[in-house]
C-alpha cells in the first residue's frame, strides 16, 4: 500500500493506492494512525491539529476483511480524537464490499475527492 | 586439544602429517592398537611424566593464545623486539659508528635473544607435535634468528637480518585472530538459529493444536430431518483463519444455519471465531427471528472485543416441514439459491453491519420460500477469492456456473463438486484464506 499525504487547511487528505489485504493491513493502519496523531508532520514543526481526515481510495482496487478492519479501527480512533473521518472515491468493487459489510452505514463515504473536501471544509469552517 | 590455535599454521599441520609421530594424533585415530594396554598404563613413572607434560603444554598454550590479553601483549613485545633488533642490525652496519655504541648493542642483543629463546621454548612446549614445530618453516626461522648468537665466532649480522621473516608470524597471527573471531561468531549464530528453530517448532506445534481444536468445534453432521439434508466443508488456509459454519437444532424443531468469516487471521481471529460461534449458538436458542439473534450477538461481541475484530455472519432458520427460510445478514456474502429449474440467484434483501463493529445495530429479517429440489449454497469469500498461480480469482461466475450445472446433486456431492472445482482452479497454489462451503438441500417431507 502506498499512502500520500496532502494538507488542505485543517484537513488531512490521505491518498491510498494498492491492494489492502491481510499483509498490507497492519502497516496501513499504523500510517493512518500516525496521520491522526499528527506525527507525520514535517521535521521539528508542530502542525495544527487535524480537524478532518479524508481517505481517498481511488487507487485501491481490493479490500479484504482485514483491510475493512483498518477502516473500522481508524474511524473509531478518529471519533475518539474528535476528528471527522471520511472515505472517498471508492472503486465499484470496493464500494460493493463496503455496502455488503454494512460499513457504508457507519463510515461517511463520498463519491469523489472534491465533494469530500467541500464537505470537510464546510464542517470545519 | 584446547588451544590448537597458537602454533597451528598450515606449515605446522603439513609437518605434523609428515612426521607420523607415535602417540600423536595418528594413534588416536587408530583404536585397533588397543588390545595391549598403552605404555603409560604399564609404567607409572612414564604416566606421571606424560600428565605433567600435558599440563605444561596446556599452560604454554594458554600463554600464547592470540585471542587473549596475555597472549596479545606477548605478541606485541615480540613484534617490538623484532623491529628493534632488525633496526639495530642496520644501524650497526653503518660505517664509522663510535666504539662506545658496541656495549649497548651487545646488551640489546642479549635481551632480544633471551626473549626470543624463551618464546621459542614456549612454542616448542605448546606445540601439539614438537618435531613438527622444529621442522616447520616458522620453527626454523625462529631457530635461525637465535642460533647464531650461541655459535660463537660467526658474524651473525646477516643472519640476524633474517629476523624480518619473523614478522610473517605476526601477519599470520592477525589472520588467525580474524578467522577465530569469525568462527566464534558463526558458532554463536548457529546456536541462535537452532534455538530460534526450536522455538518456532514449538509455536507451530501449539498453533497446530489450536487449529485442530478450532476445526473440532465445527459440527460433524447435519441434524437428521426427513426431506432435508446439509453438508459442509472447510479447507483451512495456510495461516490460521476464522471461518466457521454451524448447524443448530432449535427448540421449535427448526434448524439454524450459520456461515461466518472473522476478519483477520491467526490466533486473534481463531479466538474471536470461538467466542462468536459460542455466543451465536447460545443466543439462537432464545430468538426465533434471525435478525434479533444477530442484533443481540452483535451487542455481546462488541462488549468483549479488545482486538477490534469483527465477523461477517449469515444466519438463517429453516422450517424443515414447510420449507420457509427466514434469514438475516450481518455483512456476509449473500448465499445462492439454486432452483429445481436450474436458475441460480443470490438471496436478496438489505443486510446489516458486520458483527462486533458497533453495538446497537439492527438486522432486517427476510423470507424465502424453498421449493422441493432447491439447494441453498452458503460460502465465504475464500471460495470466490481463491487464487490460481496466475493470480486470478475463482470469482462468483465460476461458482454460479458450478452450482447451476450440478444443482441436482445431493448436498454432500455438490459440496465436493464445488470444492473440487476450486482446487482444480487454484492448481495447488497456497491459499491465504479459509475456503468454506455449506449446501442445504430441501424437498417437502411426505
Amino acid at each position: 500500500m502506498k499512502l500520500n499525504i496532502e494538507t488542505h487547511g485543517g484537513t488531512t487528505l490521505a491518498i491510498a493506492e494498492g491492494r489492502l489485504d491481510f499483509g498490507a493491513a497492519n502497516g496501513f493502519q499504523k500510517q493512518l494512525e500516525q496521520e491522526l496523531a499528527g506525527a507525520g508532520s514535517s521535521a521539528g514543526g508542530a502542525r495544527a491539529p487535524v480537524a478532518a481526515l479524508i481517505l481517498d481510495c481511488g487507487g485501491v482496487d481490493y479490500v479484504s476483511s482485514a483491510g475493512l478492519r483498518v477502516f473500522l479501527v481508524v474511524a473509531r480512533a478518529a471519533k475518539r480524537d474528535g476528528v471527522a473521518f471520511s472515505i472517498c472515491a471508492l472503486q465499484p468493487a470496493v464500494r460493493e464490499v463496503f455496502d455488503l459489510s454494512g460499513f457504508s452505514r457507519i463510515i461517511t463515504v463520498h463519491a469523489d475527492r472534491a465533494s469530500a473536501l467541500a464537505q470537510a471544509g464546510h464542517s470545519s469552517a | 586439544m584446547p588451544a590448537l590455535e597458537t602454533a597451528a599454521t598450515v606449515q605446522d599441520a603439513q609437518a605434523d602429517l609428515q612426521q607420523a609421530q607415535p602417540g600423536g594424533r595418528e594413534s588416536a585415530a587408530l583404536p585397533l592398537t588397543l588390545p595391549r594396554p598403552p605404555l603409560n598404563e604399564r609404567m607409572p613413572v612414564l604416566r606421571a611424566l606424560r600428565s605433567a607434560d600435558a599440563a605444561l603444554r596446556e599452560r604454554a598454550q594458554q600463554l600464547l593464545r592470540p585471542d587473549h590479553r596475555i597472549g596479545r601483549a606477548f605478541d606485541n613485545i615480540i613484534l617490538a623486539l623484532i623491529v628493534l633488533s632488525v633496526a639495530s642490525v642496520l644501524v650497526e652496519a653503518t660505517p664509522g659508528l663510535p666504539a662506545w655504541t658496541r656495549g649497548p648493542f651487545r646488551i640489546e642483543e642479549i635481551v632480544v635473544v633471551a626473549v626470543f629463546s624463551f618464546e621459542y621454548l614456549l612454542r616448542l612446549v605448546a606445540a601439539d607435535s614438537r618435531l613438527g614445530f622444529i621442522f616447520s618453516f616458522q620453527g626454523l626461522v625462529d631457530l635461525i634468528s637465535i642460533a647464531p648468537f650461541y655459535l660463537a665466532g660467526v658474524d651473525t649480522r646477516a643472519v640476524r637480518a633474517l629476523r624480518l621473516l619473523r614478522l610473517l608470524r605476526i601477519l599470520k597471527l592477525q589472520t588467525h585472530i580474524l578467522e577465530n573471531t569469525v568462527a566464534v561468531r558463526t558458532r554463536e549464530l548457529a546456536e541462535k538459529n537452532a534455538s530460534l528453530e526450536q522455538a518456532q517448532a514449538q509455536i507451530k506445534a501449539e498453533l497446530d493444536v489450536a487449529r485442530a481444536l478450532q476445526i473440532a468445534i465445527l459440527p460433524a453432521s447435519f441434524p437428521a430431518r426427513p426431506g432435508c439434508d446439509g453438508a459442509a466443508r472447510m479447507i483451512p488456509a495456510t495461516t490460521m483463519g476464522g471461518d466457521f459454519y454451524d448447524f443448530i437444532e432449535l427448540p421449535d424443531g427448526h434448524i439454524g444455519l450459520v456461515m461466518a468469516d472473522v476478519s483477520g487471521k491467526g490466533v486473534p481471529a481463531a479466538f474471536f471465531m470461538a467466542v462468536a460461534r459460542t455466543n451465536l449458538r447460545e443466543l439462537a436458542l432464545h430468538h426465533a427471528e434471525p435478525g434479533a439473534c444477530l442484533a443481540e450477538t452483535n451487542d455481546v461481541l462488541c462488549a468483549q472485543n479488545p482486538m477490534e475484530l469483527f465477523v461477517t455472519v449469515f444466519y438463517c432458520v429453516l422450517d424443515t416441514i414447510t420449507g420457509v427460510l427466514r434469514y438475516a445478514n450481518g455483512g456476509h456474502n449473500p448465499p445462492y439459491v439454486r432452483r429445481a429449474d436450474g436458475t441460480v440467484e443470490a438471496l436478496s434483501g438489505a443486510g446489516g453491519l458486520v458483527l462486533g463493529a458497533m453495538p446497537g445495530m439492527s438486522y432486517p429479517d427476510h423470507t424465502l420460500q424453498l421449493l422441493p429440489g432447491d439447494r441453498l449454497v452458503l460460502y465465504t469469500d475464500g471460495v470466490t477469492e481463491a487464487f490460481n498461480p496466475r493470480e486470478e480469482a475463482y470469482g462468483t461466475e465460476r461458482l454460479i456456473a458450478e452450482v447451476r450445472a450440478n444443482g441436482d446433486d445431493g448436498a454432500a456431492a455438490l459440496v465436493e463438486r464445488i470444492c473440487h472445482s476450486v482446487s482444480v482452479f487454484a492448481g495447488g497454489a497456497p491459499q491465504s484464506d479459509d475456503i468454506t462451503l455449506t449446501v442445504l438441500s430441501w424437498s417437502a417431507p411426505h
